[in-house]
């Protein structure tokens, strides 16, 4: 995946994105699901950073829909079981359970936007590099890079093999089921083959077992002040109840 | 799983487990003697990557599932580097297409990885297909395991999430739909697993994984030279488990005392809260809903001056690239 068109957080350094999108879902995740006033709150920073990255929230948002089969399922089991009485609204009790349901939904969402706006601005290659400087085995970092990069060898193969059957098959597209192991097994044993071969040769170029991926990441000011602003948001909205003190407010006025 | 369905003490609990075995099996893997083992793990890694990203679905369920691919994958490299792996391949679903998610990374490892690698190969697949490369025994132990190990990963999920506190659904029944499903997922992949395997077997039996591969003083070498008298103890468990596994699961079937029940409890009249009177508008939980409606206002309002900002610089940048082509 590329980085994010130059943005104005295109330049932070992915360890300081990794660190604030950490404390972000700690922060967001360690809010009671009883509390959805205070996780909404949290859809600040999405909606402020993607603009910032280039991106348009709306697409975000919709990226992140995919989540949400699975946020329902685990979810709608809430309103089931817990029917505690949580308000009433133009005569209707509403129960605790839909609360969470709506709370897990939420979060869910906001989850999935943090981490697709990290991977949208800071780039695999940038991400593996972080995360072998932050303290991951060289071995685990060389093996994401390893799969990320055979991944469309393994590809290629398989539409060679695909091609090479639509040849001969005088127009059927379906397989037999008795087929699938050995197109699979085949295209297994080809790829590992052609993966030899490019070992040998990176071998003969002086490869060593280690893939150097961005040796020019440096921390910046800019790194520390971008985790500076946004930590301590995340921990102000974690801790201070925001919508209390915009009511107290309004009942000032 | 996904963030949402985890709790940050039980994501760092987790993640620091996965994270151990990481380190392990790393330093196993440097142990391993083969010099092919780069790329054949990356081979292998976008293999699996590839296979789980098709969805098959599930006969009378109405649901789907993807395979794991850890026995196959432990089958090929062994147990320590399929972990490795796995992992790699984890944390590219969860780095790439957000697949996952960050803070479940560590449950995620553990539920796939670690109980199909850790567990269902040296404990299952290992003691019934032993070094023997009969179809029979292959396609027996690739079925087993793949089932032991979708079974364990699905009742570590229905634990996670409820040691986080997420689901107010009770454990057995959680349990009761979590375990059929898997049971069937685990025994299409045990089927496909087997198939490839088998294929491997009779015409590249090298490329399969034997413990001599690995350095004799790792655990692999140990668990091969004392394995024949464990054999006949491990496949009586692998049995047991599996017997036990189908058996809880055909009783957690036949006896939907929760969620039927439940629902059936949800359309009945005589079980609604009655605690807050009907003509009430929010008496006591008002200040809640305040809450929650102005804090969409505002994020409403937030998004609405960001996408202007948004959109106006756009065309700024816009506006002046045309320009400066002209």
């Amino acid at each position: 995946m590329k980085p994010a068109e130059r943005s104005h957080i295109g330049d932070i350094d992915p360890r300081a994105l990794l660190l604030v999108t950490v404390v972000y879902l700690v922060a967001m995740l360690s809010v009671p699901l009883q509390r959805t006033d205070m996780i909404i709150w949290f859809a600040a920073y999405p909606i402020i950073s993607a603009p910032l990255a280039h991106i348009a929230y709306e697409r975000l948002f919709r990226n992140s829909l995919f989540v949400l089969p699975l946020l329902v399922f685990i979810g709608i089991f809430n309103p089931i079981y817990d029917r505690t009485p949580a308000f009433a609204l133009f005569g209707i009790t509403i129960n605790s359970g839909w609360i969470s349901f709506i709370s897990i939904i939420i979060r869910g969402l906001l989850a999935t936007q943090a981490l697709l706006l990290l991977i949208r601005v800071s780039g695999f290659n940038e991400m593996c590099e972080a995360l072998h400087r932050l303290g991951c085995p060289g071995a685990i970092a060389t093996q994401l890079l390893m799969v990320y990069r055979y991944l469309s060898v393994l590809l290629e193969e398989a539409l060679t093999m695909q091609h090479a059957r639509q040849a001969r098959s005088y127009g059927k597209n379906s397989f037999k089921a008795s087929l699938w192991g050995p197109f699979v097994g085949q295209l297994l044993l080809r790829t590992i083959e052609r993966s030899r071969r490019i070992n040998m040769a990176m071998k003969a170029r002086g490869f060593n077992g280690t893939l150097s991926t961005s040796p020019n990441m440096h921390w910046t000011t800019a790194d520390t002040v971008y985790c500076l602003v946004w930590i301590p948001v995340f921990f102000s909205l974690r801790f201070i109840d925001v919508s209390a003190l915009l009511l107290t407010l309004f009942a000032y006025c | 799983m996904a963030d949402a369905l985890v709790s940050p003490a039980i994501a760092a609990g987790t993640g620091a487990i996965a994270a151990t075995l990481i380190a392990v099996a790393a330093s196993k893997v440097k142990q391993i003697r083969r010099d092919d083992i780069i790329p054949l793990m990356g081979v292998m890694g976008a293999f699996v990557f590839a296979a789980q990203m098709i969805n098959f679905s599930i006969p009378g369920t109405g649901s789907s599932g993807h395979i794991i691919g850890g026995v196959l994958l432990s089958a090929v490299l062994g147990p320590w580097a399929a972990f490795i792996t796995l992992c790699s391949v984890l944390i590219i679903q969860c780095l790439v297409f957000a697949d996952g998610g960050l803070l479940a990374l560590g449950c995620n490892i553990l539920n796939m990885a670690a109980t199909s690698c850790l567990i269902a190969y040296p404990l299952i697949y290992r003691p019934i297909s032993g070094t023997s490369l009969k179809p029979w025994r292959i396609t027996a132990a690739s079925i087993a395991a793949s089932i032991i190990a979708l079974e364990i990963g699905a009742a570590g999920v229905t634990l996670e999430t409820e040691l986080s506190g997420i689901t107010a659904l009770p454990t057995s029944t959680f349990l009761a739909f979590m375990l059929p499903i898997h049971l069937a997922i685990g025994a299409i992949e045990g089927v496909a697993t087997a198939a490839v395997l088998c294929f491997l077997a009779k015409y590249r039996p090298e490329t399969l994984y034997s413990d001599y591969t690995a350095d004799e003083s790792s655990c692999t070498g140990r668990f091969a030279s004392g394995s024949g008298r464990l054999r006949p103890v491990l496949i009586g468990f692998a049995i047991a488990t599996l017997i036990f596994a189908g058996a809880f699961t055909w009783l957690a079937s036949a006896n939907p005392d929760g969620l039927e029940w439940s629902i059936e409890k949800v359309s009945g009249i005589s079980d609604m809260p009655s605690a807050t009177p009907a003509t009430a508008f929010m008496p006591d939980y008002d200040s809640r809903f305040a809450g929650i409606v102005g804090a969409i206002i505002v994020m409403v309002m937030l998004w609405a001056i960001t996408t202007i900002i948004f959109h106006r610089v756009r065309n700024a940048h816009q506006n002046s690239s045309t320009k400066g082509k002209e």
